[in-house]
């Protein structure tokens, strides 16, 4: 924050001296202060940047609260004003302090979870976890409406409508500072309405909205691989609800899923069963047979109220910005491998592009350019990289066979692990570990693999 | 049975599958049947290899003969649902209690005998492989690997992979003594003595350590490519930035 404020004074100083030529030739880097290059562009003239957020979800909403706070005209399009989207819906403790939501969004506060391995060995995760600590347990519908709201309640303007199509200006208008022009239906509320065609013109844009991304497509950004994940909402007698009161389950195996994870995951009143998968999509329903089968007698009696499936991310998109539109959350595909965690990185990064857009433009008063939003995506890929990199490697370990998640679920009983791994997703800062106990995890973890895959051996002999 | 109200909903969101199921009953037989064509040859095995240890006759009869019936029963029950898992047979053995292996019962002549506690258990995660069961709070699996000294491992693994490079390694060493005698006309005793053929000798055993199978310089490279692959995706969004102006750079942040 301190330095957009310096940088304000500065440019306003800059404005003044030399408003002629600077459009003209960059200022030359000084050592003291880098200039972006943005601040060179022209000053918008009786009025402020607008920028449009395509999707209303947690990076939608984040993105367009940026930005109108930060006194930029801002238009939030969203089609499912009360979209409750398939989704886990875990958020990390830190989400709750960096984003300021109020406590009474978080329907459960998960403080212990299970691993189940193949061979239905559990391991309790969460007893390093402190007093105060817990992951949140959302429901979509709700923390969605509430960003969205204090993005309008911040001076957005929230339409309901569905994005078309967009048009980008020429080559050299996107230098030049020409509009995008918008194409939507906008919808009055009133069911059954047809709604009727409308365009906005807007100096920037900010894709947020979801795997199935139009920004995307009309910018050229190409696909990602996905994994489809599929959820069953099932409502569960009182009784076996108590057992789910905070605990949330995670299955491993070859028969839930080859290559991610089960789940039985509390929500407000209910529980969600689910699984997902890249490689076998066709399979899924057989998967979800499983994850049920695997918690069967903690869910029996449970009524199914809601089935979902949706496609989850893997990697990013080859373009995740082009001229004046960037993408962000799902429809860049900032979903980590391994934990399949999505909210808090698509909250994150809807805030990091806004912020981006505030600064390249001064608050709202002059033109920004490809490379303000540029800083956006390298300060996203500095900070976190690692992250994903990590659980990219981890799953790719761990999730390989089912001696590997034998050898993962030992792994886990450790406390250490826990310790880290709690850390790292609730804060979502990789922590320096202790070397002598990094090496004996090391030491230990090199040992369940081995014996799971000697018992592997064991069980291949056992067929022929 | 409280299973109803949840195999009733189940039977709305699977009922591709159901319809499938109710059309083909030839089919969801089948695949159960072909679980015990591979389960009985387990069984067998299970017989010779610890028939004195014994698992008892009736629970013998119990194991094969559930799945035979099963599919029938499995089929009637599958008209109103689909989670009747539960007549899916479960893992017994006599061995197994309260979920751990009774270490007592594997004692042999005072000693404990951990090749057969490895056996029993690449048994079980065999038959839960075929058979996933439901992990339960009552009955919590207890049985951790690590239990087993790692000399019982190396014993089962690793002398029967040494036996395999060593022989190899002979066999290797053979041939090229007698191929380079024939070449040079250097005896097995001048060839020891030689230093190009101590060296010789010494790259094969290398390789022969690092090579074992063929696949494995394969596997290598398809390690290597799988461990840069996702870099490759996300760096994907920074190859057009190389052509962009230095301007761009300059635009970074501090």
């Amino acid at each position: 924050m301190s330095s957009s404020v310096v940088f304000k004074s500065f440019t306003g100083l800059l404005h003044s001296s030399s408003a002629q030529d600077h459009h003209l030739k960059p200022p030359r880097r000084r050592t003291t202060f880098r200039v972006s290059a943005s601040k060179t562009s022209p000053r918008l003239q009786n009025r402020n940047l607008r920028v449009a957020v395509i999707g209303g979800g947690p990076a939608g909403g984040c993105a367009a609260e940026t930005l109108a706070k930060g006194g930029i005209e801002t238009y939030l399009i969203e089609r499912k004003l009360d979209n409750c989207k398939p989704c886990g819906g875990a958020i990390p403790l830190c989400m709750v302090g960096e984003f300021d939501l109020p406590l009474d969004i978080i329907d459960r506060k998960v403080t212990k979870m299970k691993m189940i391995s193949p061979s239905n060995i559990a391991v309790d995760i969460g007893q390093t976890l402190k007093p105060h600590e817990y992951i949140g347990m959302v429901r979509r519908e709700v923390l969605d409406a509430y960003l969205r709201e204090r993005a309008a309640k911040n001076g957005a303007q929230v339409i309901n409508g569905l994005f078309m199509k967009m048009d980008i200006p020429k080559e050299g208008g996107v230098k030049g500072g020409a509009p995008y022009v918008l194409h939507y239906t906008e919808y009055d509320g009133k069911a059954g309405g047809t709604g009727v065609k409308k365009t906005l013109e807007v100096d920037a844009v900010i894709g947020a909205d979801g795997a199935n991304s139009r920004v995307a497509k009309a910018i050229g950004a190409g696909d990602y691989e996905y994994a489809i994940a599929f959820q069953e909402r099932v409502k569960i007698p009182d009784d076996k609800m108590v057992y789910y009161e905070n605990l949330a389950e995670m299955y491993v195996g070859d028969d839930v899923s080859p290559d991610f994870y089960g789940w039985v995951f509390p929500k407000c009143d209910h529980v969600a069963v689910g699984t997902g998968t890249v490689t076998h999509k066709g399979d899924i329903k057989k998967f979800q047979l499983a994850t049920r089968n695997r918690a069967r007698d903690k869910i029996l009696g449970g009524k199914i109220i809601r089935v979902e499936a949706h496609p989850i991310p893997e990697h990013p998109r080859p373009r995740r910005l082009s001229g004046r539109v960037a993408l962000v959350g799902d429809a860049a595909g900032y979903v980590t491998k391994c934990s399949g965690e999505g909210i808090y990185f698509a909250a994150k990064s809807g805030r990091m592009c806004a912020e981006a857009i505030v600064e390249g433009s001064v608050n709202g008063q002059r033109m920004v350019e490809e490379s303000d939003l540029r800083n956006y995506l390298e300060k996203w890929d500095k900070t976190y990289w690692p992250t994903y990199k990590v659980l990219d490697i981890l799953q790719k370990v761990f999730y390989r066979s089912n001696p590997a998640r034998e050898a993962f679920v030992e792994m886990c009983a450790d406390e250490y692990v826990q310790k880290m791994t709690f850390d790292s997703y609730l804060y979502k800062k990789v922590a320096p570990g202790n070397p002598l106990e990094d090496l004996k995890l090391a030491v230990n973890t090199i040992g369940s693999l081995v014996r799971a895959n000697a018992l592997r051996k064991e069980m291949e002999k056992l067929t022929v | 049975m409280s299973s109803v109200a949840i195999s009733a909903s189940l039977q709305i969101s699977c009922s591709s599958q159901h319809v499938t199921r109710k059309v083909q009953p030839q089919a969801s037989v089948a695949r159960p049947s072909r679980y015990v064509g591979s389960k009985q040859v387990t069984h067998v095995a299970t017989v010779n290899i610890e028939a004195p240890k014994g698992l008892s006759v009736a629970e013998q009869q119990e194991r094969s003969g559930l799945p035979v019936d099963g599919p029938n029963n499995t089929h009637d029950k599958s008209e109103h649902s689909l989670e009747t898992e539960p007549s899916a047979p479960r893992f017994a053995d006599e061995r197994w209690k309260k979920g751990t292996w009774d270490l007592n019962m594997f004692v042999k002549d005072g000693k404990m005998d951990w090749d057969c506690l490895i056996e029993a258990e690449a048994r079980r995660r065999k038959f839960l492989e075929v058979y996933p069961e439901a992990s339960t709070n009552e009955e919590p699996v207890l049985f951790q690997s690590s239990i087993i000294p790692w000399w019982a491992w190396l014993k089962r693994s690793y002398l029967p992979e040494a036996e395999l490079l060593n022989g190899r390694a002979a066999m290797v060493g053979f041939f090229t003594a007698y191929v380079v005698d024939g070449l040079t006309g250097l005896d097995m005793v001048g060839q020891t003595g030689n230093f190009v053929c101590k060296a010789a000798l010494f790259v094969t055993i290398i390789s022969i350590i690092l090579f074992r199978k063929t696949g494995d310089l394969e596997n290598l490279g398809k390690l290597v490519d799988e461990a840069t692959f996702y870099d490759k995706q996300w760096q994907a969004s920074w190859k057009d930035q190389n052509t962009a102006s230095p301007a761009d750079k300059s635009g970074k942040n501090v």
